[in-house]
């Protein structure tokens, strides 16, 4: 991608920014590039195998990220969303970071393969995409694809839970989460987890329990959840990093879709926009408050 | 609160509940209940707090944990929150719970919102008797208590 | 050592057996949540086996240290604190068709759990549990067993090492234990032994083109090293999340909590920790030794390739790739270890180092 190697070396080369974060290729396909030689800015590339969600290096908790300067951060229009959501919780200011935003048409599910973009191969959290072109960024950069195809496998999952007995739902994730290891990997790959503590290593008192039994893991993955209700951007990174691939996606979308009924609000790329669990109507619904 | 299970004096089982109710509103209005001598069954264990939305909802999934069968939550009505938007902001947050709950297999009518004001006592000899009752048909929630992954 | 045959039919019903007898038979199936992963887990038959099909996501640490685990229970009584240890004695378990790099993982992990404390409960397990590897055959390109000095025929660990051969498998029967379990089902090999010889080099071969055998001096090098530059850019792209450290065969490391759910009674229980996690070495006086990402990869590395070294003279990984393969953030330790090797390298011969491409 010419237009973003140009831009990334010329930033560099002026002083602008000191660290490029982008895409790059890596033995197993693409991984995250930091890029602080402007010579080196040939290998950022931008295609549909670049899942990741970058967003989470300009987490203030990656010190090592944060020491080498201002950042220029790569972002498709998922990301961007994230970027939004750190500023609007004050967690980078928007001078401090310049955000080279690319349009987009979709990743792929599994982006060490190099495969076509159809239903079965793309993402579950590119159908029906409004931010393509990204509207937070210092530069817009790419041509704009067709929209990406709908890969219904998600919600489709998460209607058949919904037609399941309580009593069923409760055995499917006691058994998801049987597997949790309590290794906390959702958390630390997730851009919006910034919390120097984390409300699980809180000892005194200790609401979680640290151990991986069932029941700990279920009060731990339900309260991450609902930490991240209105501000989740559905990159999923926290069900890419979990070693025992268990499907937090379905949690996080449930709880967007949630949000989204209820409050009207999805997560979204203007940081002035208050998040929803911050703010209230009047008029919110009480039906199930006696 | 330990995770006995309980009997009553008839020798079946006996529900806990555990209410966290806000300090100005629904204290109050179960103080009245006490006060105006209204019969209310004796499982529900009261937990006084500043206001409804100092109600985290690790406190309601604790609660489970630890031996409770149901959970009331109760405040002031929207309006008249002692410090004005406080049940604003816990009504979003409890919506988002009661969902994420229900989706994740907890029976829903184990937990209960309502906003009681400091002159509903009858409302909360209703809430404590309907909650008491509906709890004893779902029965004990001894499968999360049981999921502590130790053989006693 | 000895080798002899084991037909299909003779391993079916040797699994039968040791179900029927409540032993616990542990192999590689198919992923419930993706047919196309395999993951150890308890079988019932032969059929739910899927042998020799591609690398496990996870290895055969949980079998032996369990993701948490109970050490003892206590309750505070009027006469002091009653304290339950619980059983060191484990029940037996055969582990079927693991790879090569997971069964000499344990031997590797053995040395520190044996070292200045005994650690009953692994060895417990240990002493249950008999080990009948298969010839890795489904190698990629993360991994590298043969650079740590193993191969994908490597007996180490193993009790009995299988390797497919026509209507079955060559036994290659390594110790007593796998004497005891197989002496019922296996015959005598007649010229098998050849062919399997060349299934077994050819393995050998994949493997050694994705890394070359780490030198001993690496270990003096990566020492002396600690301070080098490299480590504040090696590892920007890592999010600290520990999840290499879960899939990791070798890495052992635990916390220690009580629970409890009363005043008076509790357990006290282990569970996996990794030194990846920010507040591994936080001290209780608010310091932590180790503030930034690079410092805390740069343990990892230290750990495995010198500082284990150096005390027990074995590299704490197995070149199993598990940790590539898990890695959210695109780490990717076969190539680390290459670019840090040739830095050595180059260093030691005088010669300009390439730039890195890390």
């Amino acid at each position: 991608m010419k237009e973003l190697q140009d831009l990334a070396r010329k930033l560099l080369d002026e002083g602008t920014v000191k660290v490029v974060i982008g895409y790059e290729e890596g033995a197993r396909g693409v991984r995250p590039a930091f890029i602080t030689d402007a010579k080196q800015a040939g290998k950022l590339i931008f295609d549909k195998r670049c899942v990741q969600n970058l967003a989470a290096y300009l987490n203030p908790r990656r010190k090592q990220v944060a020491q080498l300067g201002t950042p220029a951060v790569v972002v498709k229009g998922c990301d961007a969303r994230a970027v939004a959501g750190l500023i609007r919780e004050k967690q980078i200011e928007r001078d401090k970071v310049v955000i080279i935003a690319v349009r987009c048409g979709g990743v792929l599910e599994n982006s060490e393969t190099d495969s076509e973009l159809t239903s079965e191969t793309v993402s579950v959290r590119c159908g029906g995409c409004d931010v393509r072109e990204p509207k937070l960024h210092d530069y817009l950069l790419g041509e704009l694809p067709p929209a990406p195809p709908v890969n219904n496998r998600r919600v489709e999952q998460i209607a058949a839970l919904e037609k399941l007995s309580t009593a069923e739902r409760w055995n499917f994730w006691t058994e998801q989460l049987s597997r949790c290891i309590r290794c906390h990997a959702c958390r630390e790959a997730c851009p919006m987890c910034f919390c120097v503590q984390c409300t699980a290593e809180k000892t005194q008192p200790q609401w979680i329990d640290p151990s991986a039994t069932p029941r700990a893991n279920r009060a731990w993955q339900t309260m991450r959840v609902l930490h991240q209700a209105g501000r989740c951007v559905d990159c999923l990174e926290c069900e890419r990093a979990c070693p025992e691939h268990i499907p937090l996606g379905l949690l996080a979308r449930y709880v967007a879709d949630s949000v989204e009924r209820r409050f009207d609000y999805k997560a979204c790329e203007d940081p002035a926009v208050a998040a929803p669990m911050g703010a209230y109507k009047t008029d919110d619904d009480e039906e199930f408050i006696r | 609160m330990s995770d006995e299970v309980e009997h009553g004096s008839d020798g079946a089982w006996s529900p806990k509940v555990v209410a966290f109710v806000c300090n100005w509103c629904t204290y109050t209005g179960a103080d009245l209940a006490g006060t105006s001598r209204l019969q209310m069954a004796p499982n529900v264990r009261v937990i006084r707090l500043t206001c409804s939305s100092r109600v985290n909802p690790l406190f309601i999934i604790k609660a489970f944990e630890r031996g409770a069968d149901g959970v009331v939550v109760s405040g002031c009505h929207t309006g008249d929150c002692h410090y004005s938007t406080g049940n604003y902001y816990a009504r979003r947050r409890f919506a988002i719970l009661h969902d994420l709950l229900e989706f994740m297999g907890v029976e829903t009518n184990r937990v209960t919102f309502s906003w009681v004001s400091a002159s509903e006592g009858n409302k909360w000899q209703e809430v404590v008797n309907e909650t008491t009752a509906r709890i004893k048909e779902l029965g004990p929630f001894r499968t999360l208590q049981g999921q502590k992954g130790v053989e006693l | 050592m000895t080798h002899r045959f084991l037909s299909h039919a003779s391993l079916t019903a040797l699994v039968a057996e040791l179900v029927a007898a409540k032993t616990r038979v542990i192999a590689p199936v198919r992923a419930q949540d993706d047919p196309e992963q395999v993951d150890y887990r308890p079988i019932q038959k032969l059929e739910d086996v899927a042998l020799g099909v591609r690398l496990t996501r996870g290895s055969l640490k949980e079998f032996f240290l369990p993701p948490t685990e109970v050490l003892l229970y206590y309750k505070q009584t009027k006469e002091g604190v009653d304290i339950r240890e619980v059983p060191t004695e484990a029940p037996p378990q055969v582990i079927l068709g693991s790879t090569p790099c997971d069964a000499a993982a344990l031997e590797v992990v053995d040395k520190v759990m044996g070292w200045d404390y005994r650690d009953e409960l692994w060895f417990g397990r240990r002493a249950a549990s008999t080990i009948v590897s298969l010839l890795c055959t489904a190698m990629d390109s993360t991994c590298f067993c043969t650079a740590t000095g193993l191969s994908p025929d490597s007996f180490r660990g193993s009790d009995a090492l299988l390797v497919p051969v026509e209507d079955g498998y060559l036994a290659h029967v390594i110790t007593p234990k796998g004497e005891a379990l197989l002496q019922k089902y296996a015959e005598a090999d007649e010229c098998m032994k050849a062919s399997a010889e060349v299934a077994q080099g050819e393995a050998r071969q994949k493997v050694e083109k994705n890394l070359a055998a780490i030198p001993p001096e690496f270990s003096a090098w990566l020492a002396a090293n600690f301070d080098n530059p490299i480590w504040k850019t090696i590892a920007l792209r890592c999010h600290g999340c520990g999840a290499c450290a879960g899939v990791c065969p070798t890495c052992h490391c635990f916390d220690i909590v009580d629970e409890h759910d009363t005043a008076d009674e509790g357990v006290r229980r282990r569970n996996w920790d990794s030194c990846q996690t920010s507040k591994f070495t936080l001290h209780a006086s608010g310091h932590n030794p180790r503030q930034s990402q690079s410092e805390r990869f740069r343990q990892r590395i230290q750990h495995k390739f010198s500082i284990y070294p150096s005390r027990f003279a074995e590299i704490l990984c197995t070149g199993c790739g598990r940790c590539t393969r898990a890695c959210p953030g695109g780490m990717d330790l076969p190539k680390l270890l290459d670019e840090l090797m040739t830095l050595a390298k180059s260093e030691a011969t005088g010669s300009e180092p390439k730039g890195s491409s890390l």
